[in-house]
């Protein structure tokens, strides 16, 4: 009987080291579910903004409660959508933070937004203005924006078929800038539809892209248009590596690695990879590269972009803009 | 590639077959099972809108063949690798065929002292360390379902309360003349997960148990269990780390009439730490876990009073996974009504359904769905509880075997409100073997059991109240009306009632935000078929039809009917 006292007593005398637990775990459901108060009004810290020169907008607001909210900033002359989500009691930094990219494309221009606050399951919304007086400046190196028509270096080739249409436009589609190619065409007996080389001696003369080295560091970006009713387009980038830089790639020994999009959507998507990840396509399927067998993006000596369709379908057309190189995932 | 396998598996089983009979009969042995199921399944949605977009039904299946071989080269190393074959019905060479290795384990004796084992693992520690709790799986359940619930184990390898991981086991004991009795340590190490190089660091897991036994009557140990990121994996990333040492304590008295008195108790800490992560503070806490069982011999009872006391920052990731992850897609009539929504689980999927089920450990912690269990999601180590339980057992020799439990339990810190949460659990289980009792030779097992959960939370602001009452009850005959041939008959009944608020919780645990949910939920899973057994329990062709009704009168989710007709024919060697 001892010995069972003994063993109760050390169990209960654990029992009593239990530290402190007044307060509770999360939000307090009384605020969650009770009437939603405004505390502090809907706000951004400047009425005018650089993005350009790195300032950002920062929103701010307080709730009497968390509450998932929604900010969306609207360009008045682009019609850009950035759209802010949260849930929260406040809106402050980070969360509140615009840098000047965009959710809903085009990109902003320099014009007035409207920033509009929407609160889950409250009637009302809160609106301020704010001015772009730069727009944001994307680091990265700039394969095409087409800003400034074709370059001479470039080498284009276009089939001969019905309702050819390879030119770069400037009709208020752009995502960036004010011009975009359109890639369109019917052509019955090949999927090819037209194609584009940018060889690396466009960009600074040398016989591979000024890259870095490290291919988890480098991210291929563009932004291409679906076009709605339309059959579908592939668009193929083929990134050809000059592994010896000798100015003359030889295929079947250098490694080529390839990024093919299905444009199954409607309207601009922004495309982001990393070059790490892109696999050597032989036919559509993954193969072992050719040369070295490793991801070399500073001896990219050139990328071929393709645009294709299946030939039985008919016509295909697709918008591209804004073929860039950046170290992170592009913020467009 | 794929028409290479089939000719290389057949060359491969006949070496295996020449080697049989080449060697002696206890140095190679072929072990496994084989499996066929075809079913043909039907949903019927009863919503407002008729559903005129999902499929409703459904015929399918397969057949596969585990293949094992089971290598004794001498009486120190015994070696098992076992692969699998499927093929769906209607594949054909390459189309639905897979060829996988199913099992690969090595294990031995070093010196005669040390046992080892490296390749698959089946792992347990105590209830609060390493541990498959089960805690949503019904208990006693009917034959009719239990043979498709018995699948799932052999599937995802539970063997009672263990996780199937991957790395190394040893373990050694060590017998003493004075003082000590015996001391004997196990230890393991194991990968939860492998690196990709970039954002997901190499994740090990390991543990380790001293067990002292003093004497016949007091015994005491300690176990450890780790997992932990290994630096250097990925570059530069914040680094996870759950730690749980614990220290269990046994005392064995024996008094008059040969009554007994097996008091156990456990106690232990947990630390989670996310290195470098400034959102992620990190949590600390302990658990106490004592009871006393009663045994009385004489009158087939045994009695159990026992306490539990576990932090609501403890854990334990071992202790803590879910066999059942709610979170996964059924593969079964994912979707339905015309909006194609995602079809809630029923009891139906819980029962039968391999693909919501777990084979390893989960770093983070799983969520729990009341319906099922709203008491003790994560078994004896939720945490954030305290309380009492006792269990009352009866066990008559002769076919009869009660079980009853009641847990009184309270939440120890608040989540949401100051106001603490109340739960109770009753349950009840019973099996009869009328043929024992009635003394004739063909099986005829009854088996019911009821389990009945409240939570209760009042509060000043009635806004913060809960109260959700769970029913489930279950009855099932198992009849052998010819030799060897038996009816199945089953029902299983689960009622859901009242309102509750679900914590929505971040990737450290923490309550983000709260769901209010209410429940009107009644379930209904009925079963009949026909089983011939051959030579043993373990080889079996099956016909059944099974029936469920899943009827939501919030209307959170239409309501719908799943019935299925299956044949399973199974088998292990």
């Amino acid at each position: 009987m001892k010995k069972i006292f003994l063993f109760a007593l050390c169990i209960t005398s654990l029992w009593s080291c239990r530290k402190d637990n007044s307060g509770f775990d999360g939000p307090s459901i009384k605020e969650m579910f009770g009437p939603f108060k405004m505390e502090e009004d809907f706000k951004a810290s400047r009425d005018s903004v650089d993005f350009g020169n790195g300032e950002t907008v920062l929103f701010t607001a307080r709730f009497n409660k968390a509450i998932a909210w929604r900010i969306t900033v609207t360009g008045q002359t682009s019609h850009a959508k950035k759209i802010i989500t949260g849930l929260s009691k406040t809106i402050d930094t980070p969360a509140g933070i615009w840098n000047g990219s965009t959710t809903i494309f085009p990109m902003f221009r320099i014009e007035n937004c409207v920033a509009v606050l929407s609160l889950d399951g409250v009637a009302d919304s809160f609106q301020v203005a704010t001015k772009i007086k730069s727009i944001k400046v994307n680091t990265g190196l700039v394969i095409a924006d087409f800003e400034n028509g074709f370059d001479p270096a470039w080498t284009k080739f276009v089939q001969t078929g019905a309702d050819m249409d390879f030119n770069i436009k400037n009709d208020g589609y752009a995502p960036q800038g004010v011009k975009y190619l359109n890639m369109a065409g019917t052509v019955n007996w090949d999927w090819l539809i037209g194609m584009i080389d940018y060889p690396a001696s466009a960009y600074g003369g040398g016989k591979t892209l000024p890259l870095p080295s490290n291919p988890d560091q480098v991210y291929f970006n563009c932004l291409i248009y679906g076009v709605p009713n339309t059959n579908e387009s592939l668009v193929l980038f083929q990134f050809k590596e000059d592994e010896h830089a000798t100015g003359n790639i030889d295929p079947n020994t250098n490694d080529e690695y390839d990024l093919q999009i299905h444009v199954n959507w409607t309207g601009w998507k922004l495309i982001s990879v990393r070059y790490s990840d892109l696999p050597y396509l032989n036919n559509g399927q993954p193969a072992v590269p050719k040369g070295n067998n490793q991801h070399n993006p500073d001896k990219i000596g050139k990328i071929s972009m393709l645009e294709l369709a299946d030939p039985s379908n008919g016509f295909a057309s697709c918008k591209i803009d804004y073929l860039i190189f950046t170290s992170s995932p592009l913020e467009p | 590639m794929d028409k290479l396998k089939l000719p290389v598996l057949l060359l491969f089983l006949t070496l295996q077959v020449n080697a049989l009979h080449a060697q002696q009969r206890h140095t190679i042995e072929i072990v496994g099972g084989a499996r066929s199921i075809i079913s043909n399944n039907n949903i019927k949605v009863r919503d407002s809108v008729p559903d005129t977009t999902t499929i409703k039904r459904n015929t399918g299946g397969y057949a596969l063949i585990d293949l094992g071989v089971d290598v004794r080269p001498n009486k120190y190393v015994e070696i098992l690798g076992m692969f699998r074959i499927r093929n769906d019905y209607g594949g054909f060479w390459g189309s639905g065929v897979s060829f996988d290795v199913r099992q690969l384990w090595l294990k031995g004796i070093i010196g005669n002292v040390v046992r080892y084992q490296v390749g698959d693992l089946n792992l347990k520690q105590t209830p609060f360390t390493l541990y498959n709790h089960h805690a949503d799986r019904i208990d006693s359940l009917p034959a009719i379902f239990n043979l498709q619930n018995e699948i799932i184990s052999y599937e995802k390898f539970y063997m009672d309360n263990t996780w199937r991981q991957q790395g190394v086991n040893v373990d050694f004991g060590l017998n003493f003349s004075k003082i000590l009795k015996e001391i004997d340590f196990t230890g393991y190490m194991t990968r939860l997960n492998g690196t990709n190089f970039v954002t997901i660091p190499d994740r090990l897991m390991s543990g380790a148990s001293v067990n002292i036994i003093q004497s016949r009557h007091v015994n005491f140990g300690y176990n450890g269990f780790w997992v932990f990121d290994v630096k250097g994996t990925v570059p530069d990333s914040s680094l996870y780390n759950n730690s749980v040492n614990t220290i269990n304590l046994g005392y064995v008295t024996d008094f008059r009439n040969n009554m007994r008195l097996d008091c156990k108790a456990e106690f232990g800490w947990s630390k989670s730490v996310w290195s470098k992560d400034v959102d992620a503070s990190q949590l600390k806490d302990y658990f106490i876990h004592a009871y006393a069982t009663l045994n009385l011999p004489k009158q087939n009872l045994d009695f159990t009073l026992g306490y539990l006391n576990v932090g609501p920052d403890f854990r334990s990731i071992g202790a803590q996974s879910k066999d059942i992850n709610y979170a996964a897609a059924p593969n079964y009539y994912n979707y339905y009504t015309n909006k194609q929504i995602a079809r809630p689980l029923s009891v139906f999927d819980v029962v039968r359904n391999e693909n919501i089920y777990n084979t390893s450990v989960s770093s983070n912690l799983m969520p729990s769905n009341p319906v099922y269990n709203n008491v003790l999601p994560y078994g004896l180590a939720t945490f954030n509880i305290q309380g009492g339980y006792a269990k009352i057992n009866y066990t008559y020799p002769e076919g009869i075997a009660v079980n009853f439990e009641e847990y009184v339990l309270s939440e120890i810190r608040g989540q949401g409100t100051n106001s603490l949460k109340l739960f109770t659990q009753s349950k009840l289980l019973a099996q009869f073997e009328i043929n024992k009792l009635a003394h004739f030779s063909k099986r005829l097992k009854v088996n019911l059991g009821a389990n009945y959960q409240t939570t209760w939370r009042s509060s000043d602001a009635a806004i913060e109240d809960v109260a959700l009452n769970s029913l489930q009850f279950h009855a099932g005959i198992e009849f052998e009306f010819i030799k060897k041939m038996d009816l199945l008959l089953g029902f299983v009944g689960l009622f859901n009632k009242g309102n509750d608020f679900i914590p929505v919780r971040n990737s450290y645990s923490k309550v983000e935000y709260f769901e209010k949910v209410n429940y009107d939920l009644s379930q209904n899973y009925s079963g009949a078929g026909i089983r011939f057994r051959f030579l043993s329990d373990r080889i079996y062709l099956c016909a059944l039809y099974q029936f469920n009704t899943y009827t939501d009168k919030q209307n959170t989710n239409p309501s719908y009917n799943l019935d299925q007709f299956a044949l399973i024919f199974n088998m292990t060697f």
